[in-house]
């Protein structure tokens, strides 16, 4: 595939790095040359200097050729005329951007059809807040991501002494649970894949990823490790625009502190904020902390925009007696750092987003992608299509679909039931189908399953 | 419906320059809209490239069969295309494409519409035809072949449909 990023900041070069490796044509265009050297000599792809929107920069980046373009510069106003100019000189089929500012989003007419021609909206600021949302909403989950608009989800934890499953096999799973359907996706033991069999026996601190509809979730989570306590007291550092968007979308139903130093954006939050309580101050002062109760905390997410800053407030946090840490944390390599040490869970605004653009990238209908264990592995969300004769999937059991190894089927969504996933399950026609790779570079044998054949009209 | 009815000398390049997937949608929708009221040429790409990304419509031996639906046609309508140079289609063999017949059926498609695409795999996949079509000079030319190719295909002179 033929795609022009515009913007090499944060997000455009590590979508790039992202997409670069699956064999795709990539030109990144931007202002600063040296962003645009850094990337070039990181990564193959070609660069282009200039002013992104510009017609006669989209054009020498290819425009005319491109399949795709992601608009992701820091400017929302850049972005959406970039997608305008593609649309009308251009033709190009699929287009992206980032828009941040509520003052656009509030107004989704602007973006229907015969209006600002983006096809994909992105906005990792929200990306971001419900995925910490989630994790809040799951005390003991590492990872809990939706699929067919959350009716099914896919939740990761590491088991713990308590769980009841621990030192016994998988298959006890469904007698310890008549009445509720799950699936153990994958496990990882000691950050190697095991792919699950009846037989294969739970250890403490294999990563274990299950998918179940949203109902169950908390039942097998209580399997695999004991239930924590619902999370009560949540302190945020930073209210900045992830920060407040997730204070506001944990306000009613929890107890929400936001830590923000600087006075002015303070005084914004207290107003718009009905219930949370705004704190002036800086989120690595010991007393400030102390003196808010840290140690009663649940939850504290160090959300400020710069990565050592959270995680120096994380680790504090957390040895004042915060009960779990989150920090959110742009550098990949500090991702893998933080989490094995103090802090509880690292949040990589990237690893969150990239799934919603992948989605486009995939050959066949995917609707839903997402990135695991750093890009290592990934979760999709396929649609079947055609009939037995023109799809390698349809009409067929799961044991007579040819998967590649690695990779396993755990739910299906047809019409609204959700199904998970038996050996003798048949996929129909227009199915969700829901496949878990422990490898991702096997994405490409998945596509090409459901993928119709030629003649499918 | 015969294949030869399908195409117009109009609808048919020669030795196109094409460079990308992208701009041969453009050409083939481009092609398709003409004299096609009320049809945008905008409209009919979103059209192929929805029913390409369910899966890509290469044969193999650098042959590929787009095509879609409309809800605002009455009967269905082809173009045809011959590049001067192959281009990455994603075909099933990983071959490049140049040669490419584009079918645009209306809505409701009939197991004619299925029949036709039937044929023209089956046309296409035929060694001989195949370099018939690459040795062509001219637009006419390749609008002879297809006309002449109705005879040797059998299966293609299905009834035409009532609202055809």
């Amino acid at each position: 595939m033929k795609i022009i990023i515009l913007g090499a900041g944060q997000v455009g070069s590590s979508v790039a790095a992202n997409l670069v490796s699956e064999a795709n044509d990539i030109t990144v265009i931007d202002t600063d040359m040296e962003c645009l050297q850094n990337l070039q000599d990181r990564l193959d792809l070609r660069t282009i200097c200039g002013q992104a929107s510009h017609p006669e920069v989209l054009k020498s980046a290819g425009a005319e050729d491109a399949d795709m373009i992601l608009a992701v510069t820091n400017s929302d106003e850049t972005n959406m005329v970039a997608c305008q100019i593609a649309h009308v000189l251009f033709h190009t089929p699929t287009k992206i951007a980032r828009v941040r500012s509520t003052e656009y989003l509030n107004f989704p007419q602007l973006f229907k059809e015969g209006a600002f021609p983006v096809n994909v909206l992105i906005s990792p600021d929200q990306a971001v807040t419900d995925y910490i949302q989630r994790l809040i909403e799951y005390p003991g989950a590492l990872q809990v991501l939706d699929f067919a608009h959350g009716k099914v989800r896919l939740v990761a934890v590491r088991v713990h002494y308590g769980g009841l499953l621990l030192g016994r096999e998988l298959r006890a799973l469904r007698e310890h649970m008549p009445g509720i359907q799950t699936r153990v996706a994958a496990i990882f033991r000691r950050d190697k894949p095991i792919i699950p069999e009846g037989n294969t026996v739970i250890e403490v601190d294999d990563e274990v990823f299950f998918i179940a509809a949203k109902k169950d979730i908390r039942a097998v989570m209580g399997e695999l490790r004991r239930l924590d306590q619902p999370f009560k007291r949540i302190m945020i550092a930073g209210g900045g625009n992830i920060g407040k968007r997730l204070a506001k979308a944990l306000e009613n139903d929890y107890q929400v502190k936001v830590i923000e130093h600087n006075p002015q954006r303070a005084r914004l939050l207290s107003e718009e904020l009905k219930k949370a309580t705004v704190l002036l101050g800086d989120a690595t002062d010991e007393d400030l902390l102390k003196e808010e109760n840290i140690e009663a905390t649940d939850v504290f997410c160090a959300l400020t925009n710069d990565d050592e800053d959270n995680i120096l407030s994380g680790m504090l946090a957390k040895r004042l007696g915060a009960r779990k840490v989150m920090a959110l944390i742009n550098r990949s390599a500090y991702v893998d750092l933080v989490e094995s040490g103090t802090i509880d869970i690292a949040i990589s605004p990237h690893q969150a987003m990239i799934g919603s653009l992948l989605a486009h990238v995939r050959r066949g209908d995917v609707a839903v992608v997402h990135s695991l264990r750093r890009g290592a592995a990934e979760a999709i969300e396929a649609i079947a299509h055609g009939d037995r004769k023109s799809s390698k999937v349809v009409g067929r059991a799961i044991q007579d679909i040819k998967l590649p190894p690695g990779t396993n089927i755990g739910a299906i969504v047809r019409h609204d039931e959700v199904l998970i996933a038996h050996h003798d399950t048949v996929i129909e026609a227009e199915d969700h189908v829901i496949l878990f790779l422990v490898d991702r570079s096997r994405i490409r044998d998945v596509e090409r399953l459901f993928q119709v054949s030629a003649t499918f009209l | 419906m015969q294949i030869a009815d399908l195409v117009t000398p109009e609808r048919v390049a020669c030795s196109a320059k094409i460079s990308s997937k992208k701009r041969a949608f453009e050409l083939l929708a481009e092609l398709l809209a003409k004299n096609q009221q009320g049809l945008s040429q905008a409209e009919i790409m979103d059209s192929l490239l929805a029913r390409e990304r369910l899966g890509s419509t290469g044969l193999g031996h650098g042959v590929a069969i787009p095509h879609g639906r409309s809800k605002k046609l009455s009967r269905a309508i082809g173009a045809f295309v011959q590049l001067e140079k192959g281009i990455d289609f994603d075909a099933i063999d990983n071959q490049p494409v140049d040669l490419l017949f584009v079918l645009l059926v209306p809505e409701q498609c009939t197991d004619e519409h299925l029949q036709v695409l039937a044929s023209l795999a089956e046309m296409l996949g035929d060694d001989l035809m195949r370099d018939k079509l690459h040795a062509a000079k001219s637009c006419e030319e390749l609008c002879g072949l297809m006309g002449a190719s109705v005879a040797q295909a059998p299966g293609i002179d299905a009834p035409r449909a009532p609202h055809a």
